[in-house]
């Protein structure tokens, strides 16, 4: 490179002239003078050397800051969790709580950022080379995905019982997706539905009808009217429905409605994937001539939508239920109900946090004692959860009167039974490659640049691709 | 590494060219002499490499092996028992449509982003040489986004090409143009992306166009002045030959760049709308990474790197001979 810039020069001499001149400069300064540069090189080094280890010793003191932090008798239990927000703060609150309640224990909790590189960071920890946490907040919808493959240690149901934790306190949905080979691989914490906030007045503003808290709307032309209704009384668009940039949103969306058609599905790995073409379309053309710029805005991105909401530029929200707080910071009076039934049975798309005990390689009884005390603990916990706008699984908090005394948490949390999940294979679930290339390749036809049948047919080609792959796991 | 190393590239080539004026050609009893002194020298000289060989050889160069070893087994990131298997994950890689699809998005980006990136550097390298006022400010305006990093430069664009509220939307609609889907159209989104690394990454090329500038004797436009050329001949029979061999190391790095492109679309789409942008390396992170297949991950870079290898050595091979 360097030959490249002198053209002016000779060849020969370039040559001949280049390599000392270039060589001169790190040899010269000790050779020549009386010692003085090559003197401050070393210093340099010297102060480098110096520095360097000072970093290196503050950083292994920073590492073993957690341990005497435990305080001395104690046991300590890490617990991976990717709660940030309202949902982060909850949990903080919850944690503190358990460790009140046990003071023998120290509750490590450490929280990484939501997304795939957190089931990236797990399945890496928990595969014999790294270091895993004692137990780890997973999706329900990845188990397909871990359980399977030796990664997670089911739970001892007696070690449950014994701290108040039985299969009768959880609805039967949730436990059996909990499941794999007839053992428990999952505690589950809450079911969080894919929910639709209203605003009452904005509905009353409509003349829509309430009752028992939720709007009376059923079948696509009477939800459609409604959004109609709303975009006047609001004199902007009726929904919020943010998807662009967004493909979990798309997916949540068409998986929650696509399962209201009944249409069923076969997505057997090494087989081309089945799903009842007709039904998908028809979801896909209700969802265009909802998105046609009255009822709801064409192009909108999630942060968009909600703020068309909550600036009561819109009457409705179709979003997770954990933006509850958000929301109840802009309109305290706002309202939530599960998913409108569009097109025959009701059905919500939905998933649930749940606990996981990552796989140890040397297994520490001990440990293992105090991690199901915390993990109990933090199940029971379930009424702070729900401030998060989550639905508890631990039953008993969801009958009791604290529960049913907050709004509108009581009136979406009939949403988990009627609970749709991700389809159940390997390659499913929350923050997964399959929910994101689906998502994304829903978006055009949603924003109109593309037909419905294309939507069908590009999730139809996604799905294959996925289930000719080898399960890596 | 390539930054700090091109970097340096004009600036010791001029060191070299001035210390190569009169009286360079020194007497050839003192260069041997030296050259004894380097000898002897010669073992300290490993010590000096050997932090950077050390790291060299744990992060580049034993990845590296040890990557072409995973790429002919299936070895998953869970740790499940991985076992040999020949060149079952180069036959699949070869026939995966997206292995295609991504590296003609990766090639798109290449062409699209090297014109503009070369082109844009050398025009503001040339206006800021001609000797416009407060030469530190444009030099300091044109270079600053390079610094920013990949994370910061994303959330900057993604307000921008934000839906709605964005500030590109709203200035067109003051003017009744859009909305543009920046982000989001199929046909679009490429663009933005293009856009936003040509603003952030051109600072770089026209720091070393301007540095190759400043390198010009100016005795050749005295010449030339005094011989009657004005200042467009100055540009074009001085300025611009002069620029060849800089230009071409610039083109070659640029290339190179771009074909590494990930952070900026992997932060600002994910690879979308509709897996349009998709770069090949977001495509072996989602195997690997994503999808748990660090065997089959492994092979597409193998791939990928056999590609770049023959580009390099067609592009190389005619250099060599020019030189």
């Amino acid at each position: 490179m360097m030959t490249e810039h002198d053209k002016g020069v000779p060849t020969g001499r370039r040559r001949a002239g280049r390599m000392p001149a270039a060589r001169r400069d790190p040899a010269g300064g000790t050779a020549s003078g009386p010692g003085s540069p090559g003197l401050s090189r070393r210093r340099l080094l010297q102060a480098a050397l110096v520095g360097a280890g000072g970093i290196a010793l503050g950083g292994s003191l920073a590492g073993c800051a957690t341990e005497p932090a435990a305080g001395k008798g104690k046991t300590s239990v890490t617990v991976w969790d990717l709660f940030t927000g309202s949902d982060g703060a909850n949990m903080q609150k919850m944690v503190s709580a358990v460790s009140k309640a046990n003071t023998d224990l120290y509750v490590d909790s450490v929280t990484l950022a939501w997304g795939a590189p957190y089931y990236t960071k797990l399945a890496m920890a928990s595969s014999g080379g790294g270091k895993p946490p004692e137990a780890a907040i997973m999706h329900m919808s990845r188990l397909a995905g871990y359980a399977p493959g030796g990664l997670l240690e089911p739970f001892d149901l007696d070690a449950l019982a014994a701290l108040g934790v039985r299969k009768e306190d959880f609805t039967p949905a949730v436990w059996q997706k909990a499941q794999f080979d007839g053992q428990l691989y999952a505690l589950p914490l809450d079911t969080h539905p894919y929910i639709s906030f209203f605003n009452p007045a904005v509905a009353e503003a409509a003349g829509l009808t309430v009752t028992d808290g939720k709007l009376a709307i059923s079948g696509a032309d009477d939800f459609l009217d409604a959004g109609r209704a709303m975009a006047k009384a609001t004199g902007d668009t009726g929904v919020s429905f943010g998807y662009l940039r967004d493909a979990a949103s798309c997916w949540r969306m068409f998986w929650g409605l696509y399962n209201q058609t009944g249409g069923g599905y076969e997505l057997t790995p090494g087989r081309s994937a089945q799903l009842d073409e007709k039904a998908a379309t028809g979801v896909f053309e209700f969802l265009q001539e909802m998105l046609d710029g009255k009822i709801a805005a064409r192009d909108q991105d999630g942060g968009a939508a909600e703020g068309r909401f909550m600036t009561k530029r819109t009457g409705m929200f179709f979003s997770g239920e954990w933006e509850l707080p958000t929301l109840q910071s802009a309109l305290p009076d706002v309202s939530a109900m599960p998913m409108p039934t569009i097109f025959g049975t009701p059905a919500t798309y939905a998933d649930s946090h749940s606990f996981v005990l990552p796989k140890q390689s040397s297994p520490d009884p001990e440990k293992r004692a105090a991690t199901y005390r915390v993990l109990a603990g933090l199940i029971k916990q379930g009424l702070t959860w729900a401030h998060a706008g989550h639905i508890p699984a631990y039953q008993p908090i969801v009958s009791s009167d604290a529960y049913q005394d907050l709004t509108p948490q009581k009136i979406y949390a009939p949403a988990a039974e009627t609970a749709v999940f991700d389809p159940n294979v390997w390659f499913t679930g929350a923050g997964s490659d399959f929910q994101n290339r689906i998502g994304d390749s829903m978006a055009e036809t949603l924003s109109g640049k593309a037909t419905p049948k294309t939507a069908v047919d590009r999730m139809l080609s996604e799905m294959n691709r996925f289930l000719s792959q080898p399960n890596p796991a | 590494m390539t930054v700090s190393s091109t970097s340096t590239a004009p600036a010791s080539a001029r060191a070299n060219a001035s210390r190569r004026a009169p009286g360079s050609r020194t007497a050839g009893a003192a260069r041997t002499a030296r050259r004894k002194t380097m000898r002897e020298r010669d073992r300290s000289g490993y010590v000096f490499v050997a932090p950077f060989a050390i790291a060299t050889g744990l992060f580049l160069l034993w990845p590296t092996i040890y990557g072409l070893w995973m790429s002919f087994t299936n070895q998953s990131l869970t740790g499940t028992k991985s076992s040999f298997i020949g060149l079952d994950n180069y036959i699949e890689a070869l026939g995966d449509p997206q292995v295609w699809q991504t590296l003609w998005h990766t090639v798109v980006f290449t062409l699209l982003s090297v014109i503009p990136l070369v082109i844009v550097s050398l025009g503001m390298a040339l206006l800021v040489h001609t000797g416009l006022p407060g030469q530190w400010v444009w030099r300091m305006s044109f270079f600053a986004p390079f610094l920013l990093t990949s994370a910061v430069v994303a959330s900057l664009s993604s307000w921008l090409f934000q839906p709605e509220i964005g500030l590109f939307d709203v200035w067109l609609s003051k003017v009744n143009l859009g909305p543009v889907g920046w982000l989001s159209d199929e046909n679009v989104a490429m663009y933005s992306i293009v856009l936003v690394t040509v603003w952030w990454t051109v600072g770089f090329n026209f720091l070393l166009f301007l540095a190759a500038l400043q390198g010009i004797p100016h005795t050749l436009y005295e010449a030339a002045t005094i011989d009657g050329a004005g200042g467009w001949r100055r540009l074009f029979s001085i300025t611009i030959p002069q620029l060849r061999n800089i230009t071409a190391v610039i083109v070659v790095l640029q290339i190179l760049g771009s074909l590494k492109v990930f952070d900026q679309i992997y932060l600002l789409t994910g690879g979308g709308p509709n897996g349009s942008t998709r770069p090949i390396l977001e495509y072996i992170y989602d195997a690997g990474f994503t999808n748990y297949r660090l065997g089959y991950a492994s092979a597409i870079s193998y791939v990928f790197f056999a590609l770049i290898l023959v580009f390099t050595l067609i592009r190389l091979v005619p250099t060599r001979k020019e030189s």
